[in-house]
């Protein structure tokens, strides 16, 4: 006895390893590869144009483009420049990119295209601990006294001073002192400065980020603004019309601070312009972007998500079956239900899952209720074996033939699924339900057909679920732990569901 | 919902009670008593026949073995000697495929509930037999053609139709637990006890009834014949057991399952073996299989001959 009991022994090690693995795995995959447990997550995939115009004034070009900051709050898949004639180059340190040209004539267009995607978990704040210095604005008398008296209203708003300040300038009806301190026609950014400005002479050190607010199919002139005001220890960025504190899921922040944004020397009448497009991609897909993007490229490659998608199908519908096995393995071993044939429910399920459920059914129960039929008259014939089966192999692909034909002229879907069903498979269960009919009688042969049709909607119903698929294929080594549990179960000695029945007489005893 | 477990029982008691189960007699008993490269000499029942001959084990004497498709038309050639013969398949199990004829002439062959077959329905029977279709897994297989047992008539009473057996589980050569399958008109005189079959729990020692059961419920008396069934005793018991016995020496099977039928004029006979023998002889006795088989491992002496072994068993 010691032996199995170490055998034993072994697989529970091994299970244990296995699921530590598959653990493992599930983990790098979401935390690398951007896998999801959902099957339907989705991942937002940006593509921001940003389209820079000028007059060359005949010196020669040089365009400097402020970018954004990658490594940050989003990813970027894919970035590319249109700039015909102009010699690009790269500084990764400011993050601008920098287009140099001889004279040019005529106005110049140059195109920057970047994809990105949401890569939340890095979303934070910017952690700056070098306190900047603030250049307090200087005012005359009559400003000084409007902006104190602004601060002085601002208090009886929520929020820390920054908050405060961006509120009163929103207010609606604004603050007379604000409107009377703010000119008549004023931008965004000028608007934006004078927070800035005031901020600055509380003693608080603000500057602006320029960027694009994510907005599908949107075309702007202009790039869009946030306040950025340092707290001490690190930057935070407000929105400057709601004063709502840290980045937006869709803003994308192309420069901040004093630099600019864009800067063109030899060329006037500089425009640019951000347009933006979305695009949901399954979060599968992305995976193979991202592992790219990432330090584990290597291991993407060897996996199968790396594959042409005809072969990723196949391996997904492959990838369902060893659960399938496990829940025949159970049915037979642990309940202890009779089937017809090992793996016959599990192929029934797998029929069931192509045709749908109710057509599928009826369909099957149409198949093998005629071919019943012609297997009784059959069995009068006294053929042999072989022919015998084979004669209903042929018979079984003349009823799929003949349902589907009926099916399509009455206008009827559920006749057309017949062809789904494994056609040998089938003619096995017709032989084996006649044979059992005739020697053991109808009772049996209706109990074993309902037994494996049973195990077979039980089948169906865990592998036609979307999560199962779903997690069985992105988390593939969940298949190994299904293995080790398969071969504990071939260890399994206690009793079946059905023997608790069955030996009730002796229980008594 | 309630009402469904009541019919159930539950494992512990099951297990307190020495119940085997499939998967335990799967992994425990066979696997690793029975190697499988021993099983042919029990499936295939020409070699079984061979093996018994030279073990010196009764068996129904070989008439003749058909194998090939044209041998079929002339197999009247084989029997032509013998008043009475069975036609089985060599690879058959649970008896099918059995054809029983007690009486024939050129033209008529008598079965045994007394129907009259023509030659080609004996003909087409063989045919079956050779193209699998009674056979394990469905392959080819060969026809035996064997003398028909003359059965004795102590059990006449006990039995509707068919032919009552002696089924002795021989584990590690100890007979650990026996029953004899009655027929009765509900089983279609078949004797398996899950068509409706009398199970009849033998005493290994007394070879006398200790408990019979139809359909899982206590019986005393048989259905159709109204035999009482606690008054059967099976005579020749010794002999039974020796047959039993033997089998494991003769097979290498630590745990195997022999029938036994007994002839009025040579005794005891062994039918076939089995190298997966069923449970249902369990709930025949009304007690489980595991406790013998325990008993058997931990206390019987090893390294004894087949009547050293059984002697043990009757004067313990």
């Amino acid at each position: 006895m010691k032996k199995f009991f170490s055998i034993r022994k072994v697989l529970t090690f091994c299970l244990f390893i296995s699921i530590v693995f598959a653990s493992y795995s599930a983990y790098y995959k979401i935390k690398h590869w951007g896998f999801d447990i959902k099957p339907d997550a989705a991942s937002d995939v940006w593509v921001i144009d940003a389209h820079i115009s000028f007059t060359p004034t005949g010196e020669s070009i040089k365009v400097s483009l402020s970018t954004p900051n990658m490594g940050q709050e989003f990813k970027i898949l894919n970035e590319d420049i249109v700039a015909k004639g102009y010699s690009i180059t790269r500084n990764d340190k400011d993050k601008r990119i920098e287009m140099s040209s001889n004279a040019k004539k005529g106005r110049q267009n140059i195109y920057y295209r970047v994809t990105i995607y949401d890569n939340e978990d890095t979303r934070g704040k910017i952690w700056d601990d070098r306190k900047p210095k603030v250049t307090k604005p200087i005012f005359d008398n009559q400003q000084q006294e409007m902006v104190d008296e602004i601060i002085k209203a601002s208090k009886n708003f929520e929020g820390n001073q920054v908050k405060k300040l961006i509120t009163i300038f929103n207010n609606e009806p604004l603050d007379p002192t604000v409107s009377a301190l703010l000119p008549v026609h004023i931008t965004e950014k000028q608007r934006a400065e004078k927070i800035i400005d005031i901020l600055a002479y509380m003693g608080i050190s603000a500057r602006l980020a320029r960027g694009v607010r994510l907005e599908e199919g949107k075309k702007a002139a202009k790039a869009d603004l946030m306040l950025e005001a340092h707290d001490g220890h690190k930057w935070r960025i407000y929105d400057l019309h709601t004063a709502q504190d840290g980045l937006p899921k869709n803003f994308v922040v192309f420069q901040r601070g004093g630099v600019s944004l864009l800067d063109v020397a030899g060329g006037v009448n500089s425009k640019i312009r951000f347009s933006v497009l979305k695009s949901v991609t399954p979060s599968i897909k992305m995976a193979g972007h991202r592992a790219k993007l990432s330090d584990f490229s290597d291991t993407f490659n060897f996996s199968i998500y790396n594959l042409p998608l005809l072969e990723q199908n196949t391996l997904k519908w492959l990838m369902i079956f060893p659960l399938g096995i496990l829940i025949t393995v159970l049915m037979r071993n642990v309940v202890g239900l009779k089937t017809m044939g090992t793996f016959t429910p599990m192929l029934i399920a797998m029929s069931l899952v192509k045709t749908g459920f109710i057509a599928g059914l009826i369909c099957f129960g149409i198949i093998i209720s005629i071919g019943l039929l012609i297997r009784t008259m059959l069995s009068r014939l006294n053929l042999l074996l072989v022919p015998r089966i084979s004669a209903v192999v042929i018979f079984v692909i003349l009823i799929m033939q003949y349902m589907t034909i009926l099916g399509y002229q009455l206008d009827w879907e559920i006749a057309s699924s017949a062809v789904f069903f494994p056609i040998i498979i089938t003619a096995w269960i017709i032989e084996r339900a006649s044979i059992i009919w005739e020697e053991d009688g109808p009772l049996n042969a209706t109990k074993e057909i309902v037994y494996s049709m049973i195990t077979a909607i039980a089948t169906y119903f865990v592998i036609s679920n979307e999560y199962v698929r779903h997690i069985t294929f992105a988390f593939n080594e969940i298949n190994l732990v299904i293995l080790f549990v398969v071969m504990l179960l071939g260890t399994y000695t206690g009793y079946r569901l059905t023997e608790l029945k069955r030996f009730t007489p002796l229980a008594r005893g | 919902m309630l009402d469904l477990f009541k019919n159930f029982t539950s494992p512990t008691i099951l297990k307190s009670k020495g119940v085997l189960g499939m998967n335990a007699r799967n992994y425990d008993i066979i696997g690793h008593n029975n190697k499988r490269r021993l099983y042919p000499l029990v499936d295939d029942k020409v070699q079984t026949k061979i093996l018994a001959t030279k073990a010196c084990i009764n068996t129904p004497d070989l008439i003749g073995i058909i194998e090939y498709q044209y041998q079929v038309k002339n197999f009247i050639k084989y029997i032509k000697n013998y008043p009475r013969f069975v036609i089985k398949p060599a690879h058959g199990s649970g008896g099918k495929g059995v054809l029983v004829i007690k009486q024939w002439s050129e033209e008529q062959f008598i079965n045994a509930s007394g129907r009259v077959l023509s030659f080609n329905d004996v003909y087409q029977h063989i045919s079956n037999v050779l193209s699998g279709l009674y056979s394990l897994g469905g392959q080819y297989d060969v026809a035996v053609i064997e003398d028909m047992v003359n059965f004795s008539d102590v059990f006449n009473n006990f039995s509707y139709q068919g032919v009552p057996d002696v089924r002795i589980i021989v584990y590690k050569g100890y007979p650990a637990m026996s029953m004899m399958r009655l027929a009765t008109a509900q089983s279609g005189g078949r004797a398996n006890l899950h068509q409706g079959a009398v199970g009849v729990g033998i005493d290994i020692k007394t070879g006398k009834t200790l408990k019979a059961v139809m359909h899982n419920l206590p019986i005393t008396h048989h259905p159709d014949t109204k035999a009482d069934l606690m008054s059967l005793s099976v005579p020749f018991w010794r002999e039974h057991l020796i047959i039993g016995a033997k089998a494991f020496e003769m097979t290498g099977l630590g745990y195997l399952g022999a029938d036994i039928v007994l002839d009025k004029q040579k005794g005891p006979m062994m039918l076939e073996l089995n190298a997966r023998p069923g449970l249902a002889i369990q709930i025949a006795n009304g007690r489980g299989l595991l406790n013998a088989v325990k008993n058997i491992e931990e206390n019987y002496p090893k390294n004894l001959t087949a009547e050293e072994r059984v002697d043990f068993i009757l004067n313990k």
